[in-house]
């Protein structure tokens, strides 16, 4: 919990700056908006998340979307197959791109970094291959399935304010990713795995088992991704969907204190990490700065946001260790 | 355990032999056997959209009425990839290129590097600066003007205006702002030799019409979105929205149907993508600019050809081959869709059938 209070902290920093700047943005279309980007982009997160904690890597994220959402409005608009095919039929080639990862990692032993970039390249490959590199988009057409990404639900007794159908998703995957992670023996085996595999494996861990596992996660979240990102948008571009996503899920995950050597992480940090960089995009357009100095800003809010929590901690473990010095 | 090993590296032995001999096949068929008698052309566009699938309709037209072969390339991610790909074009050797320049104050050096070995002309973008030797497209400024003409139809009263567009680096996308802005603060035409530029980043405030900001998303269809929420949400007097590339109209609806505006807030489009067109139908687009891409597509590869053959009859005589807008808006969109359809099934014909003779 400690670890995501520096994170947490930027999140409100930025929030209550930019509601103070301009009461635009906690107005409920604005509140609406981000939490819906927050929502797409914290499931993909949440999925780099199980890797990263296994001490790997995922960079092929971006292109799985892109292959899954290329897919979906293919396969709907151009094919016209039913959803109800579709859909599990991606989530499944998902699963197994990832199956495919784990297994060269696991038992070909290559580095996640190589077998993930080639994955980047070849899916993106594929998605544009399918298509002929032509724009796909459902026009006016599946108004019932594209609710799953735009869709919104009424709070009993608020007016105005109505939660987006895709927080729910989140909410559902981050719930039982937190219980796997958090309070049954497979998590902690990933933890411990991440934190050292060689004693995780010879405390009697099938090390190679949960490594699999974690990589089938991150593309299966990735899949889903990849069709909530096409519903979402209305209209796919198999060379540009999803394109850089892998960096803004592994920064997300990586600022709500999943440690890139392995063995940290949480799922509730995650979500803050997806936050901050949605509410980041949000603010800078709604305090009406400039779009060309946007990369600059957000990656000088979240470095300084970074030192700031570093310099604390170190401050706090100071005084903890004077003031044990002190009592001796 | 070794045996798969063993059975890997045999794999990728094979796929990176395959790929070797698939990466020269077309550079062979260029200089050696029977269909390369043809002569080769490259069209090659400034990204990927529906607007250049239109286009590459019309490059299929015109292969077959000019007896040529024209590769359509389209880079996917800008500048550092329309450099990419043209050297690889120019390594194999090509007879004409016409290039839509993503950059064309600073592509200068590039392109000239391509005039001095083949026939360069630019189409939809150009690039005055260098040796290409005509330019065929539309006048972005007037077309700017037009748009801007749809925002005062739709808006009599005047109001808040915002811009958006994928980049703004590029002289189509700059000619095009300054046309709008200049239309909605009545100002004179200016001379494209020189075109003042309102900076970006500040409110324009004319009489009636205040333009508050162009927002850019890189092509990125989901910023383009989310551009466009969070401009409704900055600004809650927002009347009006103008999409300067294919995509953005369509995301602004998104946008405005997400908030609940459709009407409250005009939207005004260029170019021809399904969604903005339907959205015409649908009234909850005011109308559109379109710039006849087939045109861009057909007339660069008629030009090209010419060229290749000596002809230089074919060149226009200002150096500047202007093709007409077509405004749509809701009395003439249902004809407008319906022709369009035609080409783009027609092109696409000619390209599937391409493909499979390739194949085969």
């Amino acid at each position: 919990m400690k670890k995501i209070l520096g994170i947490l902290g930027l999140l409100i920093f930025v929030c209550v700056f930019t509601a103070i700047k301009s009461p635009s943005f906690l107005s409920a279309y604005n509140m609406e908006n981000t939490l819906r980007w927050t929502s797409l982009f914290g499931v993909i997160s949440i999925g780099v998340a199980f890797v990263i904690i296994t001490g790997g890597i995922d960079l092929s994220i971006g292109s799985v979307i892109g292959l899954s959402g290329t897919t979906l409005a293919y396969t709907l608009s151009v094919k016209g197959w039913s959803p109800y095919l579709v859909i599990p039929m991606i989530l499944i080639c998902s699963m197994c791109i990832g199956l495919f990862h784990g297994l060269l990692i696991t038992r070909l032993k290559l580095q996640p970094f190589v077998v993930t970039l080639c994955g980047l390249l070849l899916y993106r490959g594929i998605s544009r291959y399918i298509t002929n590199d032509q724009s796909q988009g459902f026009g006016s057409g599946f108004q019932g399935l594209r609710q799953l990404a735009v869709g919104k639900v009424a709070i009993p007794f608020v007016e105005g304010f109505m939660i987006p159908v895709p927080c729910f998703l989140l909410l559902g995957i981050a719930i039982v990713a937190g219980i796997f992670l958090n309070s049954t023996i497979y998590g902690r085996y990933l933890l411990a795995l991440g934190r050292n595999e060689m004693a995780a494996k010879y405390s009697g861990i099938q090390t190679e088992r949960m490594t699999l596992l974690a990589y089938v996660v991150c593309s299966t979240l990735a899949g889903l991704g990849g069709i909530l990102f096409a519903l979402d948008v209305n209209s796919v571009q198999p060379a540009g969907l999803g394109e850089f996503y892998e960096l803004y899920a592994i920064a997300a995950a990586v600022l709500g204190g999943c440690s890139l050597r392995g063995g940290e992480g949480s799922i509730l940090g995650v979500i803050i990490g997806a936050a901050v960089l949605r509410v980041l995009y949000n603010a800078i357009n709604i305090l009406r700065i400039p779009t060309h100095l946007e990369f600059a800003i957000i990656g000088s809010v979240i470095l300084a946001g970074v030192i700031v929590d570093e310099l604390v901690k170190r401050y706090a473990a100071r005084r903890r260790a004077i003031r044990s010095a002190s009592q001796e | 355990m070794k045996d798969f090993t063993l059975a890997l590296k045999w794999a990728l032995a094979g796929t990176v032999a395959i790929a070797g001999l698939t990466g020269c096949g077309p550079a062979d068929s260029g200089s050696g056997s029977g269909s390369s008698e043809k002569i080769q052309l490259a069209y090659i566009t400034n990204g990927i959209d529906p607007f250049w699938d239109t286009a590459a309709a019309g490059v299929r037209d015109a292969e077959k009425e000019f007896d040529v072969e024209c590769e359509v390339v389209m880079p996917p991610d800008g500048s550092t990839d329309q450099k990419r790909l043209l050297e690889a074009i120019l390594a194999r050797g090509v007879d004409g290129i016409a290039i839509s320049p993503t950059d064309a104050d600073n592509q200068v050096a590039m392109i000239n590097d391509a005039c001095r070995v083949t026939n360069v002309i630019t189409h939809d973008s150009d690039a005055p600066d260098s040796d290409r030797i005509c330019f065929i497209g539309m006048e972005n400024y007037k077309a700017g003007r037009e748009a801007g003409k749809l925002v005062k139809e739709a808006l009599p009263e005047g109001g808040e205006i915002m811009l958006f567009v994928g980049r703004l680096e590029q002289l189509n996308s700059q000619q095009r702002r300054q046309g709008i802005i200049d239309e909605l603060l009545d100002r004179p035409a200016q001379s494209l030799d020189n075109l003042e530029q309102d900076p970006v980043g500040k409110p324009i405030e004319g009489d009636k019409y205040t333009i508050l900001d162009t927002r850019t998303d890189n092509f990125a269809y989901e910023r383009a979105k989310s551009n466009a929420e969070d401009a409704i949400s900055a600004y809650p007097n927002l009347k009006g929205m103008v999409g300067l590339f294919a995509y953005n109209a369509p995301a602004c609806l998104e946008a405005v149907k997400g908030a609940g505006k459709v009407g409250e807030i005009q939207i005004v489009s260029f170019d021809e993508q399904d969604n903005t067109l339907q959205g015409i139908i649908d009234g909850s687009i005011h109308g559109t600019v379109s710039q006849q891409p087939y045109e861009y597509g057909y007339h660069s590869v008629r030009i090209l050809a010419g060229l290749a053959r000596d002809d230089k009859s074919v060149l226009p005589e200002s150096g500047f081959l202007e093709i007409p807008i077509v405004t749509v808006k809701k009395d003439n969109v249902e004809s407008f869709w319906k022709e369009l359809k035609e080409l783009q099934g027609k092109g696409k014909a000619a390209q599937d059938s391409e493909e499979t003779e390739e194949a085969e």
